[in-house]
C-alpha cells in the first residue's frame, strides 16, 4: 500500500454546526492528526461547490482517504461516496464524523461541543488511516418473480409484474385465489359488489401467459438471495386432476359427507367434494382429506365412477414438492379477523345472534347461505346493534393499533341493513369514526342520514335478559349508561396478523413489527421493502388497510420487485466479512452465528494437510459482523469494520477531550 | 483402578492396525514426577503407568501433534491416536469434537473412571525434596505413598487436587473402551464463587490486581489448556495487538479476562491452567465463575457430547436482560 | 477542583441505536457531552473484549446499544450480544470492576428521547463511581 494521504473536510452546515462547534479550531486540530495532509472547512459540503471542492482536492493532492465531518452518515454517506467515485477514488475510502446529530445539535456548551468534535474527528481519522478500497460485486438476476398469496394484493401484484413482461409464480394456500375480498358483499364507499370487481382480475390471472398459478399450494422453503432465490412449493393433493376437471359438478350429489363451509364462515354446509365458490380460479373441484371417507378410512369412493369420460377424480393423488428459481419475492399473505371469543363479555360463541363483521358479509351476500336475505333464526332482525373496535385499539387483547377498515365497513353494513330492512332500528357503538379516505366522510354522512344511530361509548357487555339480547354500554356524550335491545349484534372485528405469520417469517427471514404484522424496511421511505433484499410486502400482511390502499401497495410492490428483474443484475454488499484461510481452524462457530447461513466450511490444502476452513458467500453476506465476534482466533474480520480499525478508534477515544 | 487391565487395553489398542501410537503416562525422572509418554509398540506398554500422580491431562496432545504442517512430499496418514481419558479429559475431547478440532475417526479413546488426582504441589509440600522413586495408590479414602522402602498414609482430602474435589464428571462421557468401575460424582458446588461475590467490589479488585501483577506471561496456562488450540491466538497477535508483550498489570488483566471469556461455554474445569501456572494464580476461579454463569443463564455445560451447539452462537428469546436499559 | 467529567465510549448499531441517536439530534434534545460514538452495523459485531480495552485506555464507562430483541436488522445479532455482554458484565463484576462501567440498552430508531435519557443516566452513574484508574494501560 502506498503512502496514506488523508483529506479532512469539515462542514458548517450553514449555522447548524458552526454556531456551536468552532470549525476553524477543528480544522487546525485536524492537521495535527496522523497522515492528514489537507484540512478545510466549508459552509455546505453536500452542495455542488462543496462536492467540487473535495473532488478537486483529491485529484490535485493525490488524497487517498477522505474524512467528512458533518451530518450523520445515514444522511449523506451515499452523497460523498459518489464524490469519491467521480474523483476516481474507491468510494469505501470515505469515513464520516458525525458532528451534527451527535454533537452540535445536542450540546449547548460550545467549548465542550468543540472538544467532543475533536475526539469524534480523531477517531474517524484513525479509522480512515486503516480503511481499504472495497469491491462491490454484481450477480445476475433470474427474471422471474414469486408472489405468495392470491388475495387482491397478490392478484394485483402478479398481474402488474406479468404485464411488465416477467414470469410470475403465484402461490395460494386455498383451492382458489380471491382471498377475503371474495367473501365481501358490497364495498365501501361506492357499494361496488366485491365479487363483481374481483372476478375479472381473477380471470385475468388464470389466463395470463406470464402467470403460473399454483393453488392449494404452500411455500415451504426459500433459500438463496436476491436475484437467486430457490423456492420449494408444496402442492397439496386435491384428489382431482386440475387439468381434467371442467367444474361440471355432477360428482357432488354422490358425495355422502357434509362439512361446514369455511367460505360461508361455517354458517352453512357443503359436501367434502366441493368448489370453494362458483367463480373459483382455477375452476376445479377439490376433496377435503380431513372429511373424505376414502382418505380417512379407505371407504366410499362413490364419486370416482361418476366422472366417467374425463376421469378427473384421482383418489390416490399424492402431495408434490416442486422447486422453482426466482429473482424477487412478494409476500401478500393477507390477514385473519380478530377472534371475538377473546372478549367473552361480548357474547360471541355464547349467543347465536352475535356475529362478526365477516359473517355479516356472508349473510348479506347474494351468494351467501340465505342468498342475501338477512335472516336470524329464519326471521328478519328488527333491532340491529353494531359494535366497533372489537379487538382493535385494545391493549387488553394485545392489539393497540387501529384496523382502519372497521368504521367504514360498519357504516356500509349499517347501510345494507337499512336497505334490506327499512324499518330496522340500527345502533352503532363507536369510540371514534375514522372516515379518512376518498368519499368516506360523504358516505358516513349519508349513513347517518339514513337514520343509523351512532352512540359514542365502549360496550361493557352483551347479555340475555329473558329472551332478548341486551347491549349495555356507556354513552359518553350523554354521560350515562344505556342499554339497547338487539335481535342481531354485529361485532366489527379488526384485522390481526395471520396465525402462520411467524412460520412464514421464519422461512423468509422476515421480521415482525410490534403489532406482529410483517416489518417494512423503513416506515416512511420504504413501506413495501423488507430488510431482506429482494423480498417485498403487499396488502394487509404488512398492516391493516382497505382495498384501494391494498391495490396501490400491491402495484408499488410489483414495481419495486421488478427493478432488479429489469436491471438484470444486482450489486452486493461491500462491507462483508472475510476469512484468513491460513489460520482458520474450521470450528464453525461463525457458521452457527450467521443469521443468513452465508458461511460454509470448505476443504482446502494447507501445508500438505487437508483442512476445513470457513468460507463466506459474499453475495449472501449482509455485513452484520456477528461472525467476527464469534471467531475466537480473530481470523474472521469484517471489511471496513475489522478489529484493527475499531481498536484504533477505541484507543483514540480513550483520551479526555474536555 | 486396575493397572493390569489398563495395560491390557493399551496393548490391544496398539495391536490394532489403525492405531499409530498411544498417549499415556510413564514414571518421571524422580520423586513424585510423572510424565506423559508416547507408546508405539505393545512391548513398550510395560512402562505405562496410571496412578493418582498422573495429574496432567493428555487431551491437549490431540490438537497439538496431529495438525503440524507436513514436511515436503509427506502425505497425511489417516490413522488413529489412542489415549487414556478420564472424565475431564473426555469432556475436553467432546468439546474439541463439537468444534471439529479433530475428526472422531482419528481417535481411539480408552476411558478410565477417575477417583481424583493428587496436586503435585500439595504432595511435594507434604514430602519435600523426595528424589527416590515414589508410588501412590488409593485405598479406602487414603493415599498409600511408598517412597523408597518407606510407606506413608495420608487422608485423600489433604492431597487431592482442588478441581477434583468438586468434580461432577469422573466417568468418561466418550470412549471406545471403558476400563474400571464407575465412580460417584460430587455435587455441584459453587459456594466459593457466590461467597466471593458477596465481598465488596474494592476488595475483589484489589485481590485480582495483586494476582495479575504477579503474572509473568509465560503462557503456560494457555498452553496447558486442552481447549486453547487456536492456530493463531489473539493473545499472540500483532495484527491487531490486543495485549502488549510487557507483563504489567493492565496487560495481564486483559490477557486473563480475554482467555477466560474465550473459554466461556468451552472450559471443562480440568484445572490444568492452575496446575501449570508457576505463580500459583487462582485461574480456576475465573473459569468456574463463567462455567457457573453459562449453566445458570443458558443451561449449558461444555463437553457433554460431541454435537451440542455453543451457547455463544445460540439464544433464547427469553434470555435474561434485567441489566439492559 | 472541577467536577469529574466521565469519558464514555458508546457502541451503537447502525440501524436502530445510531438512528435513534440521530433522531435525538434532529429533535434537538440535549444531553451531557461525555459520550463519543463508535458506529458498527450490528450489536453482533460488538466484542465484549472491546469493553475491557476501552476501560483500560481512558474510558470510564462503555455503553452498548442496539435494536430491541426481535427487531434486529440482521435478525439475531442482538440476541447473541445480549448473552455475550451478560457474561462479560458478570465477569468484570467478579474481578471487582464496577458493573456500572458496562451498560447496555435497546434504543430503536424512533426512540430519540430514550437515547438522551440513557446517556444522561449512564453519565450520572459513572460520575458517582468516579474515574477508572485502577488498571489503565501504561504509556509507551
Amino acid at each position: 500500500m502506498g503512502k496514506i494521504k488523508v483529506g479532512v473536510y469539515i462542514c458548517h452546515c450553514g449555522v447548524n454546526i458552526k454556531s456551536t462547534v468552532d470549525v476553524d479550531k477543528l480544522t487546525r486540530f485536524a492537521l495535527t492528526l496522523p497522515h492528514v495532509s489537507v484540512a478545510k472547512n466549508y459552509i455546505y459540503l453536500c452542495s455542488d461547490p462543496g462536492q467540487e471542492l473535495i473532488k478537486k482536492d483529491i485529484e490535485e493532492n493525490s488524497l487517498n482517504r477522505i474524512v467528512v465531518a458533518s451530518c450523520s452518515p445515514r444522511m449523506h454517506e451515499p452523497t460523498f461516496r459518489k464524490v469519491l467515485r467521480s474523483a476516481g477514488l474507491n468510494p469505501y475510502c470515505l469515513e464520516m464524523a458525525n458532528i451534527r446529530e451527535h454533537c452540535s445539535w445536542v450540546h449547548k456548551d460550545a467549548h465542550k461541543a468543540t472538544r467532543k468534535a475533536e475526539g469524534i474527528l480523531a477517531a474517524s481519522v484513525a479509522k480512515a488511516n486503516l480503511l481499504e478500497p472495497l469491491e462491490e460485486k454484481e450477480v445476475d438476476v433470474t427474471p422471474t418473480a414469486l408472489v405468495i398469496g392470491g388475495g387482491i394484493a397478490g392478484i394485483q401484484a402478479a398481474l402488474d409484474i406479468a404485464d411488465i413482461g416477467f414470469k410470475v409464480y403465484l402461490v395460494e394456500k386455498e383451492p382458489s385465489i380471491g382471498g377475503h375480498m371474495m367473501q365481501l358483499d358490497k364495498t365501501f364507499p361506492t357499494l361496488d359488489c366485491s365479487a363483481c370487481i374481483l372476478t375479472p382480475k381473477m380471470s385475468d390471472v388464470g389466463n395470463h401467459p406470464n402467470i403460473e398459478l399454483h393453488t392449494y399450494s404452500e411455500v415451504v422453503d426459500v433459500k438463496g438471495y436476491i436475484g437467486n432465490f430457490k423456492v420449494t412449493i408444496k402442492k397439496k393433493p386435491r384428489y382431482i386432476i386440475e387439468e381434467k376437471c371442467n367444474a361440471c359438478g355432477l360428482c357432488v350429489p354422490y358425495c355422502p359427507v357434509e362439512m361446514p363451509d369455511p367460505f360461508n364462515m361455517n354458517l352453512s354446509k357443503m359436501k367434502c367434494l366441493y368448489i370453494p365458490f362458483p367463480q373459483a380460479v382455477p375452476a376445479c373441484y377439490v376433496i377435503d382429506p380431513k372429511h373424505c371417507r376414502y382418505t380417512l378410512k379407505r371407504e366410499c369412493k362413490q364419486c370416482d365412477p361418476v366422472c366417467k369420460e374425463l376421469k378427473a377424480i384421482d383418489l390416490k393423488q399424492k402431495e408434490q414438492l416442486i422447486q422453482v428459481e426466482v429473482g424477487t419475492i412478494i409476500v401478500a399473505t393477507g390477514f385473519d379477523t380478530f377472534d371475538p371469543t377473546l372478549k367473552p363479555e361480548l357474547g360471541y360463541g355464547l349467543y347465536p345472534n352475535v356475529i362478526t363483521g365477516l359473517e355479516f358479509e356472508r349473510l348479506s351476500s347474494a351468494s351467501g347461505p340465505n342468498l342475501g336475505e338477512l335472516l336470524i333464526h329464519g326471521k328478519k332482525p328488527k333491532d340491529v346493534v353494531f359494535i366497533q373496535c372489537v379487538g382493535s385499539r385494545d391493549k387488553a387483547v394485545g392489539n393497540e393499533y387501529c384496523s382502519r377498515v372497521c368504521c367504514m365497513y360498519t357504516a356500509k353494513q349499517a347501510h345494507l341493513v337499512r336497505e334490506k330492512i327499512p324499518d330496522a332500528n340500527i345502533t352503532i357503538f363507536y369510540m371514534d369514526v375514522r372516515a379518512f379516505g376518498k368519499g368516506f366522510e360523504e358516505f358516513y354522512d349519508r349513513v347517518k342520514q339514513e337514520g343509523v344511530m351512532y352512540r359514542r361509548g365502549n360496550v361493557a357487555e352483551v347479555f340475555k335478559r329473558k329472551d332478548r339480547l341486551i347491549v349495555r354500554a356507556e354513552d359518553t356524550l350523554m354521560g350515562q349508561p344505556i342499554e339497547v335491545e338487539a335481535d342481531l349484534v354485529v361485532l366489527a372485528v379488526g384485522m390481526v396478523p395471520r396465525q402462520d405469520t411467524a412460520a412464514v417469517a421464519q422461512i423468509l427471514k422476515l421480521s415482525q413489527s410490534a403489532d406482529r404484522f410483517f416489518l417494512e424496511a423503513h416506515p416512511k421511505l420504504r413501506p413495501v421493502d423488507t430488510a431482506s433484499d429482494g423480498i417485498f410486502l403487499a396488502g394487509c400482511c404488512q398492516g391493516p388497510k382497505d382495498i384501494p390502499d391494498t391495490v396501490a401497495q400491491a402495484s408499488g410492490a410489483a414495481a419495486r420487485a421488478s427493478i432488479p428483474l429489469s436491471q438484470g443484475k444486482v450489486r452486493t454488499e461491500a462491507i462483508v466479512s472475510y476469512v484468513d484461510e491460513r489460520a482458520c481452524r474450521g470450528c464453525a462457530l461463525c457458521v452457527e452465528a450467521c443469521p443468513y447461513e452465508a458461511i460454509e466450511l470448505k476443504t482446502i490444502e494447507r501445508a500438505g494437510q487437508l483442512v476445513q476452513v470457513a468460507s463466506v458467500n459474499e453475495v449472501i453476506c449482509k455485513g452484520c459482523g456477528t461472525c467476527v465476534t464469534a471467531c475466537l482466533c480473530g481470523v474472521m474480520q469484517q471489511k471496513s469494520f475489522n478489529d484493527e480499525q475499531l481498536l484504533s478508534m477505541i484507543a483514540v477515544l480513550g483520551e479526555r477531550y474536555e | 483402578m486396575n493397572i493390569q487391565k489398563i495395560r491390557d487395553e493399551a496393548s490391544r489398542a496398539l495391536g490394532r492396525k489403525d492405531v499409530k501410537y498411544l498417549i499415556g503416562y510413564q514414571k518421571g525422572s524422580y520423586g513424585f514426577r510423572v510424565s506423559p509418554a508416547f507408546f508405539q509398540t505393545k512391548e513398550e506398554v510395560e512402562r505405562l503407568i496410571f496412578s493418582p500422580l498422573c495429574q496432567v491431562s493428555l487431551a491437549p496432545y490431540l490438537t497439538l501433534e496431529e495438525v503440524v504442517p507436513l514436511p515436503g512430499e509427506e502425505k497425511q496418514k489417516a490413522s488413529k491416536v489412542a489415549l487414556l481419558a478420564r472424565g475431564c479429559d473426555s469432556r475436553a475431547i467432546n468439546q474439541i469434537l463439537a468444534e471439529k478440532g479433530i475428526p472422531r475417526d482419528r481417535l481411539f479413546i480408552i476411558g478410565i473412571p477417575c477417583e481424583g488426582v493428587i496436586d503435585r504441589r500439595k504432595i511435594e509440600a507434604r514430602f519435600p525434596s523426595v528424589t527416590e522413586p515414589a508410588e501412590v495408590r488409593e485405598e479406602n479414602g487414603k493415599y498409600i505413598i511408598a517412597i523408597g522402602d518407606q510407606s506413608h498414609e495420608v487422608p485423600k482430602e489433604e492431597l487431592l487436587a482442588d478441581a477434583c474435589k468438586v468434580c461432577r464428571y469422573p466417568n468418561p462421557l466418550i470412549y471406545d473402551k471403558l476400563t474400571g468401575d464407575k465412580v460417584a460424582p460430587h455435587q455441584a458446588n459453587y459456594d466459593d464463587i457466590t461467597s466471593w461475590e458477596e465481598k465488596p467490589l474494592e476488595e475483589r479488585l484489589q485481590f485480582w490486581l495483586d494476582q495479575f501483577s504477579r503474572c509473568i506471561r509465560c503462557y503456560a496456562c494457555r498452553n496447558a489448556c486442552p481447549l486453547c488450540y487456536s492456530t493463531v491466538c489473539i493473545l499472540d497477535r500483532l495484527d491487531p495487538q490486543w495485549v502488549k508483550r510487557s507483563n504489567d498489570t493492565s496487560e495481564n488483566l486483559m490477557f486473563h479476562v480475554s482467555r477466560a471469556f474465550h473459554l466461556a461455554g468451552r472450559c471443562v474445569s480440568c484445572g490444568e491452567c492452575e496446575r501449570a501456572c508457576p505463580m500459583g494464580i487462582p485461574l480456576m476461579k475465573l473459569n468456574r465463575k463463567l462455567e457457573k454463569d453459562v449453566n445458570d443463564l443458558f443451561s449449558y455445560e461444555a463437553g457433554k457430547d460431541a454435537e451440542s451447539k455453543s451457547p455463544m452462537t445460540t439464544f433464547h428469546v427469553e434470555d435474561r436482560e434485567d441489566f439492559i436499559l | 477542583m472541577s467536577e469529574f467529567e466521565p469519558n464514555i465510549v458508546a457502541f451503537l448499531c447502525n440501524w436502530c441505536s445510531y438512528a435513534g441517536a440521530d433522531l435525538t439530534g434532529t429533535s434537538r434534545i440535549h444531553y451531557p457531552p461525555n459520550v463519543k460514538v463508535i458506529r458498527v452495523m450490528c450489536t453482533g459485531r460488538m466484542n465484549p473484549l472491546f469493553v475491557v480495552q476501552a476501560l483500560r485506555q481512558g474510558a470510564d464507562g462503555v455503553l452498548i446499544s442496539g435494536c430491541h430483541p426481535g427487531e434486529c436488522h440482521y435478525l439475531k445479532g442482538n440476541y447473541l450480544a445480549r448473552r455475550r455482554f451478560m457474561l462479560m458484565r458478570n465477569l468484570l463484576g467478579f474481578i471487582g470492576i464496577n458493573p456500572l462501567r458496562l451498560r447496555m440498552s435497546w434504543v430503536s430508531a424512533s426512540e430519540g428521547k430514550k437515547f438522551a435519557d440513557v446517556v444522561t443516566t449512564v453519565t450520572e452513574d459513572i460520575k458517582k463511581i468516579g474515574p477508572q484508574q485502577s488498571f489503565t494501560r501504561e504509556a509507551v
